[in-house]
């Protein structure tokens, strides 16, 4: 296994023009024929060989690999890769007051499955969820790291409602209680928040809802704030998607291809996180292919204003063709760079 | 040959014996032959028939020794395939995933041959049991086709080829699994439809399509026109709850009821499983009613799977002898 946190600083593309970010999550465990130290910790742990300590020290080690793999590629903002969530639902779930935990669920449109959150009773935060991780993540990554959290729509659609007498109500209850982890987050010192919501893009029709939420879950948060969709395109709530209180919107141009057309009926009066590298195929685009891409949205979308990111976490990848995404954004973040400086020369 | 009423059968996998799991890894790291490895899966796989028979199940299953991944397992066996590494699936279950690089097709037969081993050791149907095409082209990655259609219906010629295969070799009864069948159901229902019209086109087995998980509710009753006679879905996982979307329209195939959670650690009471029967029975006419687990049992414990299959078994046999009026002794 490599040496960890050895990122060299002066690489990467912060002098081009052309940032890169990840959307969050990160493969736990290497390629064949390697079990992997996170795997082999968990068997062990659920056999009672392993104390719970000692299970943690493990993900310490995987995150701080995950945030290397990142880090080298050359990745201008990176996650801790959420090594220690089970999935983006019961990370949550578990950990805020209200829930119980139910059978499996799968994933939107994916081959990945979560147990089922069922809010029993009142849904309350009680203390930091991913404080704490992001505090360690900071501590050992050469670049900035971006804190992420599911946000209470996505939330709300992937769980139970089995205690408020309106979704409305529900969602609301949810944004007051990430509201706080988001508060939390801004005054452990994150420069940067991530909400996740996916599942705006499967109902848009409850957009006033959704809307609603996300000014109560963003209120008093010091940081800078990215909505990131994916999964599908926002059309049908463009352009007031722009009307949040958010610094940066990010979208999937892969499995939402749609939002080519949608990001130009209006002014993308934001930041855009240009989720255009496929986190769902093993398939590596070439620089070229990314290139073209910035050229294409760049009249909606000049490079200084935008984050280039895959369409989605990068665990839905085998680790070695992860990593290899990972230097394709960085080479494609270069070669749109140079293809700016060209034109502007 | 006749089955009872509310036969009992199970989804396809079992648990693999330590012995078995230890001689793959061995195997994986070269330290002993293929036909090591292949006396081992044989060796379980006639231990799960027997249990099966002393246990009095009605149509068996082979237990999948020989397979890692049901996807995985007709990748490796068919032209077009690479494996790209292991993703997640939940918790720490982790699947080799693999990745479609060319033209896709059969070199030859994939499961007759485990198929015909299975069956020459019991007197009692043993189903033959498929990867359906919508899921393993779902389940890949796609570098080589333009579009998913024309990967799945490529792939739903060669698994047809294989049903008429295992037809001929004397399957009585044949399951293509989809569990990704409704992954996206406005999109490629309709696909999936045609697809499986493809696979169990001309073929005179009783055919059974096993779907787990996902969102049920939304292809119903659309389900309902797929080419097979039974589906086999996952009931217990939300405790019958998709009982009150089969009110909504006559269930017009058998179904494969699930009645144990595939994915618990804890086997049912007897009486809780033929609860299940009951409340299903008050939807669904018995006649077209088979038990099974909610899906292959794989990732359970031996002695979980043991349990929760005698759990059904009698449990099957306690709803069957109410409707029959009977009240028999003990079988044995």
């Amino acid at each position: 296994m490599r040496e960890t946190g050895t990122g060299n600083k002066e690489q990467g593309t912060e002098d081009t023009g052309v940032m890169t970010t990840v959307i969050g999550n990160y493969p736990k465990i290497p390629d064949l024929p390697a079990p992997g130290k996170w795997r082999s910790a968990v068997e062990k742990f659920q056999k009672g060989q392993l104390d719970e300590a000692a299970l943690r020290a493990v993900e310490d080690e995987v995150t701080k690999e995950a945030i290397a793999d990142q880090v080298d590629a050359g990745v201008d903002l990176v996650t801790d890769g959420q090594i220690r969530w089970e999935d983006g639902q019961t990370h949550f779930a578990r950990r805020l007051r209200g829930f119980s935990i139910n059978g499996l669920q799968r994933y939107f449109d994916t081959n990945v499955y979560f147990r089922e959150p069922v809010a029993e009773g009142s849904v309350e935060w009680t203390a930091p969820i991913t404080v704490q991780d992001f505090a360690f993540a900071r501590e050992v990554s050469a670049r900035p790291v971006k804190a992420v959290v599911t946000g209470p729509f996505t939330l709300a659609k992937l769980s139970r409602n089995a205690h408020y007498s309106t979704f409305a109500a529900y969602v609301r209850a949810l944004a007051t209680a990430m509201n706080a982890e988001l508060r939390a987050l801004a005054a452990a010192g994150a420069p940067v928040v991530q909400v996740d919501e996916p599942a705006l893009c499967q109902d848009k029709e409850e957009f006033p809802v959704f809307a609603e939420a996300m000014r109560v879950l963003v209120q008093g948060v010091a940081a800078k704030t990215i909505l990131c969709t994916y999964f599908g395109d926002v059309g049908g709530v463009y352009p007031q998607i722009l009307e949040l209180p958010f610094d940066v919107i990010g979208l999937d141009f892969v499995a939402g291809h749609r939002n080519w057309d949608v990001i130009r009926s209006a002014p993308f009066s934001k930041e855009l996180q240009f989720g255009v590298l496929d986190a769902r195929n093993t398939r590596v685009e070439t620089p070229e292919e990314i290139a073209a891409a910035v050229r294409r949205i760049a009249g909606s979308v000049p490079p200084e204003r935008m984050m280039l990111a895959p369409s989605a976490g990068l665990e839905f990848l085998p680790h070695g063709v992860a990593r290899k995404k990972l230097r394709a954004l960085v080479e494609g973040a270069r070669a749109a760079a140079s293809d700016v400086k060209g034109a502007r020369a | 040959m006749t089955l009872p009423l509310l036969p009992v059968t199970a989804v396809g996998s079992y648990p693999k014996p330590s012995y078995l799991l230890e001689a793959r890894r061995k195997h994986l790291r070269a330290q002993i032959s293929k036909e090591a490895l292949t006396e081992l899966e044989r060796r379980a796989t006639r231990e799960w028939i027997q249990v099966q028979e002393e246990l009095g199940m009605d149509i068996l299953v082979d237990g999948e020794q020989y397979r890692g991944d049901m996807v995985a397992y007709f990748a490796d066996e068919m032209a077009g395939f690479a494996i790209a590494g292991l993703v997640r699936s939940y918790g720490n279950r982790f699947y080799p995933k693999p990745v479609v690089i060319g033209p896709v097709g059969r070199r030859s037969p994939v499961t007759v041959e485990w198929f015909t081993y299975a069956q020459s050791l019991t007197k009692k149907p043993v189903k033959g049991m498929l990867t359906g095409p919508y899921t393993i082209a779902e389940w890949s990655f796609n570098e080589y086709y333009p579009t998913r259609r024309e990967l799945v219906l490529e792939l739903a010629r060669a698994i047809h080829d294989e049903v008429l295969d295992l037809e001929r070799a004397g399957a009585a009864f044949i399951q293509i699994d989809e569990p990704a069948i409704h992954t996206r159901p406005e999109e490629d229902f309709e696909l999936a439809v045609e697809a499986m019209e493809i696979v169990t086109n001309g073929t005179s087995a009783y055919t059974v399509s096993h779907i787990c998980y996902g969102d049920v509710p939304k292809i119903y009753p659309d389900m309902l026109r797929l080419a097979v006679d039974q589906l086999d879905l996952a009931l217990k996982n939300e405790e019958f709850g998709l009982l009150q979307t089969f009110k909504r329209a006559p269930f017009t195939k058998d179904i494969g009821l699930g009645v144990v959670d595939a994915h618990s650690h804890r086997v049912e009471s007897v009486e809780e499983v033929a609860d299940g029967i009951r409340k299903t029975l008050q939807v669904i006419p018995a006649a077209q009613v088979h038990i099974s687990p909610d899906c292959g049992l794989k990732t359970r414990t031996i002695d979980e799977t043991v349990g929760k299959l005698r759990v059904m078994v009698e449990a099957a046999r306690i709803v069957r002898n109410e409707l029959t009026g009977i009240l028999s002794p003990r079988p044995r």
